[in-house]
């Protein structure tokens, strides 16, 4: 059992080291570097990147379907094991919490990106049509970027006013500045209750909001009649997949985090046991709609469906799909089902093969369903009947998610990683715990 | 003496006659000359790029270009959005005549000024299984009842009219295209840059358009400019219903394959015959594409029955990678 | 001496073909660019309207026929001794012209009832000059609409004005006005009886804008009497129905009518979230203001 001051001294944010600033860097390379294609987009139009009439979504759309999903481990994580009260998420939930914002703005500014008028974004809020799924998607992103910086927040607030006492003499300014975040908390009753009341409130909200979010990602494809996409199932189909990309991101950052921040004590084997745990639950449901989503179509084997399940089991796609199924959905679950697997390193591997399938995943979601559509493709030059990202896409793509990493690290670096006061408070509980038993 | 005189005469003979014909063979070149740089002026002044009638795109001096009066009757009678009143537009094609020509196609670029690499009227080969007959069908959008582009489109850039037309406001669209994502027919087509419509474009678009902003498409004349990063496709040519003519595919097919008409008057014509709709249809077993989506389309097909040409006929001119002919 | 000549003649020769080269351009200048154009007119009445001289230039340029715009035609009433000038037209971007001539008193027949009606153009830099004459007799059809044993025909009369006889054996069409293309009622030719005239039945259920039909009985392109064209207003056809769902709430209609349910659902998904929201941010304030 640390005490009080040490607990702070562990978690309190610390300087960037070499590695820090290297890595800084590098992430700042590779957004310039995007910003630079995007320039180029803009000016040229987006006859830069690969995609054409019949390909007419490309890697910018599976990329935003990505972050999408990777957001919802804010609602898996904060809410749902709060609400099933298990109470090992302590150390997770604020990491769980700084990638879902990032998650979520990074889906805001990546949907942008593929709109080719850009300078007529207003158009999406002064002449909004309720009746398409892009306006539910316009007004769905938005709440879900408040309802995360809100579930970031409010637990946040006791940690600020920690944080400003623990900098008051060293670092006078970095003080005041959390100070200001901390919005005058002194940890007073009328506070706490105000607290306490929002979290909760914000906890429960976020579960609907956030299945809300994936349901109608997953529309923007079930609303049309392209074969591949016009599937009753798409909506919990989307909403599994969002389980296990949000899970296996934060097993992912939750690894890399406890390592340079030294948290072992904190995050334990059995909190990765636990993570593991769930990740295989994840996957096992994720596997279970994949199986009604690929499997049953064959059964009848419609002449469109039979196409497209053509191309992706035996055909173009094969090797991608059978290495984002196989690979990024079959093996973890074996890895994960066995105790030595759910060990902190083995987890950490399964948890970014989790995430470049889940990545992958969505661009075989995307792709081989607009290179079939009903009537043959004809008339147009022979490269339109493929498709695979240009430069200008990948610099742009991978520019994104260097964006999301610069934001995670940012919130990494200058907010408590582990809640402070909740963790002091369970920890004192266990302290008064064993001191009544004793 | 004599010979003094002799020389000075011939020496003033000779140069009498050689003033002469400077004289002349000055005004004669200088004649020349103007001839040839009027020809060449014109070259340097205004050149304008205009596209001949093939699709070449040729040099001419702006001084040989004429204003003309388009259409006559500019003064908009109804609301874009709405519509001609009383109407409501059908197409119907006679798949036994189409010998894939591809005059509708070429047509319908020209005065689109569809430069881009995709065409808005296709003529597909179709074959539905290895013992049907084959058969070419062409395809513009199908305007349909229930349009499910218009149903996705975020910021009503794309529009049904009481007329029956979707047309598309390309000053609004935000090039999302979801609208292409959800058209069954695959019939919209995408400015994935600046569409390379010329000089031309902008003169006769003018021209076309005298009452409306230079550069400002209009929605009832598509493609007229073409804008980057939205969406084109066909709009069943309400500027040529304005004056009472058939859209341009109609009256360019040579094998009568295209009918247009009003569903209410019951009258259809591919300019040659003009026939009661309801009693092509019934006589003819009409039917429309993708009927079972339920997009309830504005054009029937009447089966490729009592054939008129051969299948095999239509194959030379079939470019299976190419529906927009580029200039040289 | 001799060479001298031999220069002298050498010289003129090379000065007139000079000459010659340089005047020949000049000719061929002019004459290079000159097309045939060919003119053609037709004479359309309508009766208790109009009439219209319909007048189409075409040339044959590089064996193809283009239409020729802005060409200035003048349009003249010719008789046996006179040639009165009418008005002058211009041809528009199609290379068509209609030239409208109020009603049958303006213009004047010659001896034998026939009218002559001239159009001409005197020529410009691109196109040589050309003319075109049409000859016409007045002729006048009767038409009206007929209601027999609940069926409805048109009973129309051709008559010579001139003669102010009926003509016979003449063919005549009877069609409905539509849109593009007038739609054919019957056969196409309903040739006059003895009495110059033609009794056709309409069918049922030809729609019509409130019903009403506007029903054309035409002499078409005849030799002796051009074309004339006879209007009956039939209100007998099947009114229009609107079946359009643009006044309706659909979810294809724009945004002024977006279906109820959809409206009202989101609404309240959207105030109801929101307003909890605005609620925490609230509290938000509430906890930095509070003091204890």
């Amino acid at each position: 059992m640390k005490n009080y001051d040490t607990l702070i001294k562990d978690l309190a944010p610390k300087k960037f080291g070499k590695r820090g600033v290297i890595w800084i860097i590098f992430l700042i390379a590779i957004i310039i570097a995007g910003i630079i294609a995007y320039i180029d987009q803009i000016i040229k139009g987006q006859v830069v990147t690969n995609m054409r009439d019949y390909a007419l979504w490309g890697i910018y759309i599976s990329n935003f379907v990505f972050f999408v999903a990777t957001s919802f481990v804010g609602s898996v994580t904060v809410a749902i094991l709060r609400l099933t009260n298990n109470t090992w998420r302590t150390p997770l939930v604020r990491i769980a919490e700084i990638i879902s914002v990032a998650a979520i703005i990074m889906a805001g500014i990546t949907i942008m990106i593929d709109m080719a008028r850009p300078d007529r974004i207003l158009n999406l809020f002064i002449h909004a049509r309720l009746q398409s799924p892009i306006t539910w998607d316009v007004i769905i992103i938005p709440t879900y970027i408040v309802i995360s910086l809100l579930l970031l927040y409010f637990p946040l607030l006791p940690d600020f006013a920690i944080l400003k006492k623990y900098f008051k003499e060293e670092k006078p300014s970095l003080s005041k500045r959390y100070g200001f975040l901390s919005l005058n908390w002194t940890g007073s009753k009328a506070q706490k209750i105000l607290q306490e009341k929002s979290v909760k409130i914000i906890a429960i909200m976020i579960i609907p909001v956030g299945i809300l979010l994936q349901t109608i990602d997953a529309w923007l494809f079930s609303t049309t009649y392209r074969v591949g996409w016009d599937s009753t199932n798409f909506a919990p189909y989307f909403i599994s997949g969002a389980f296990v990309a949000g899970v296996g991101a934060l097993v992912t950052v939750i690894y890399i985090v406890r390592k340079i921040k030294k948290l072992e004590y904190y995050i334990t084997d059995s909190h990765f046991d636990k993570m593991g745990k769930l990740l295989v639950l994840a996957c096992l449901i994720y596997l279970y709609f994949n199986i009604n989503e690929y499997l049953i179509p064959a059964f009848t084997a419609k002449k469109g469906e039979a196409v497209h399940l053509d191309t992706l089991f035996t055909g173009h796609y094969a090797t991608l799909f059978w290495l984002v199924t196989i690979g990024g959905l079959v093996v973890p679950i074996v890895v994960l089902l066995f105790k030595k697997g759910r060990k902190p390193l083995p987890m950490f591997f399964i948890g970014l093969i989790v995430v470049i399938g889940s990545w992958w995943k969505r661009y075989v979601i995307v792709t081989p369903t607009l290179l079939h559509p009903f009537l043959p493709i004809q008339g147009v030059p022979e490269s339109w009947r493929h498709y695979f990202p240009s430069l200008h896409e990948w610099l742009i793509t991978i520019a994104t998610l260097a964006m999301a990493l610069l934001i995670i690290t940012l919130l990494v670096r200058y907010l408590p990683v582990i809640p402070i006061q909740r963790t002091a408070d369970e920890q004192e509980l266990l302290k008064t715990d064993k001191n009544t038993k004793s | 003496m004599e010979d003094k005189n002799n020389s000075r005469r011939k020496f003033l003979g000779k140069g009498l006659k050689l003033g002469l014909v400077t004289a002349i063979g000055g005004i004669g070149l200088t004649k020349l000359a103007t001839n040839l740089n009027a020809k060449n002026n014109n070259h340097s002044e205004d050149k304008m790029e205009l596209m001949t009638t093939d699709g070449t795109l040729i040099q001419v001096d702006s001084s040989e270009v004429i204003e003309m009066n388009h259409s006559q009757d500019h003064d908009k009678k109804h609301n874009v959005r709405e519509g001609f009143p009383n109407r409501k537009f059908v197409m119907v094609v006679d798949l036994a005549k189409c010998k894939n020509a591809l005059k509708c196609q070429s047509a319908c670029n020209k005065h689109h000024y569809v430069t881009g690499d995709n065409a808005w009227v296709k003529v597909y080969k179709m074959q539905e299984s290895k013992d049907t007959a084959p058969y070419w069908m062409p395809t513009t959008c199908q305007h349909c009842d229930k349009p499910a582009c218009v149903t996705v489109c975020p910021v009503d850039a794309t529009f049904k009219r009481k007329d029956g037309l979707v047309l598309i406001d390309n000053e609004r669209c935000i090039g999302c295209r979801f609208c292409m994502a959800a058209c069954p027919y695959s019939t919209r087509v995408f400015n994935w840059s600046e569409p390379k419509q010329g000089e031309t474009s902008e003169i006769t678009m003018e021209m076309d358009m005298e009452h409306h902003d230079h550069g400002a498409s209009d929605p009832e004349h598509a493609g007229v400019p073409s804008i980057k990063g939205t969406v084109d496709k066909c709009d069943f040519c309400p500027h040529s219903i304005q004056n009472n003519e058939l859209p341009h595919c109609v009256t360019a097919c040579p094998n009568g394959v295209f009918y247009f008409g009003d569903k209410y008057e019951d009258t259809v014509t591919n300019g040659e015959e003009t026939v009661r709709l309801s009693k092509l249809l019934t006589d003819k077993a009409g039917y429309r594409l993708l009927e079972g989506l339920g997009t309830e389309p504005s054009v029937y097909y009447l089966p490729p029955t009592d054939r008129l040409v051969d299948f095999e006929d239509g194959l030379k001119h079939y470019t299976e990678f190419q529906s927009v002919e580029k200039p040289e | 001496m001799r060479n001298q000549l031999k220069f002298r003649s050498i010289f003129l020769v090379i000065l007139c073909v000079f000459l010659l080269v340089t005047g020949f351009q000049q000719l061929y200048a002019q004459n290079a660019k000159k097309n045939k154009v060919r003119l053609k007119a037709q004479y359309v009445k309508i009766m208790d309207g109009e009439i219209a001289i319909n007048i189409k230039a075409t040339s044959k340029i590089k064996k193809k026929n283009i239409k020729v715009a802005n060409l200035e035609i003048t349009v003249y009433n010719e008789l046996e001794d006179e040639k009165i000038k009418l008005g002058t037209t211009t041809t528009n971007i199609k290379g068509e012209s209609k030239f409208v001539i109020k009603n049958t008193n303006a213009i004047k027949a010659d001896s034998t009832n026939t009218y002559t009606i001239k159009i001409s153009f005197k020529g410009n830099d691109s196109y040589k000059k050309a003319s075109k004459s049409i000859s016409f007799k007045d002729a006048v059809i009767k038409a009206k609409l007929i209601t027999k044993d609940s069926l409805n025909y048109i009973s129309a009369t051709l008559i010579d004005k001139s003669t102010d006889s009926v003509i016979v054996d003449e063919g005549l069409a009877v069609q409905v006005q539509r849109l593009f293309s007038p739609l054919i009622i019957g056969k196409a030719f309903n040739t006059t009886d003895k009495n110059g005239t033609i009794l056709v039945p309409i069918e049922k259920g030809i729609p019509g804008v409130n019903g009403n039909l506007i029903i054309e009985v035409v002499l078409d392109d005849s030799d002796n009497y051009g074309t004339v064209k006879a209007l009956v207003n039939a209100p007998i056809g099947t009114p229009i129905i609107d079946e359009s769902t643009f006044n309706k709430r659909t979810m294809w209609s724009p945004r002024n009518k977006t279906p109820l349910f959809i409206l009202i659902f989101t609404n309240i998904l959207i105030i109801g979230i929101w307003g909890i929201l605005l609620y925490l941010i609230t509290n938000l304030f509430k906890i930095s203001k509070s003091k204890i």
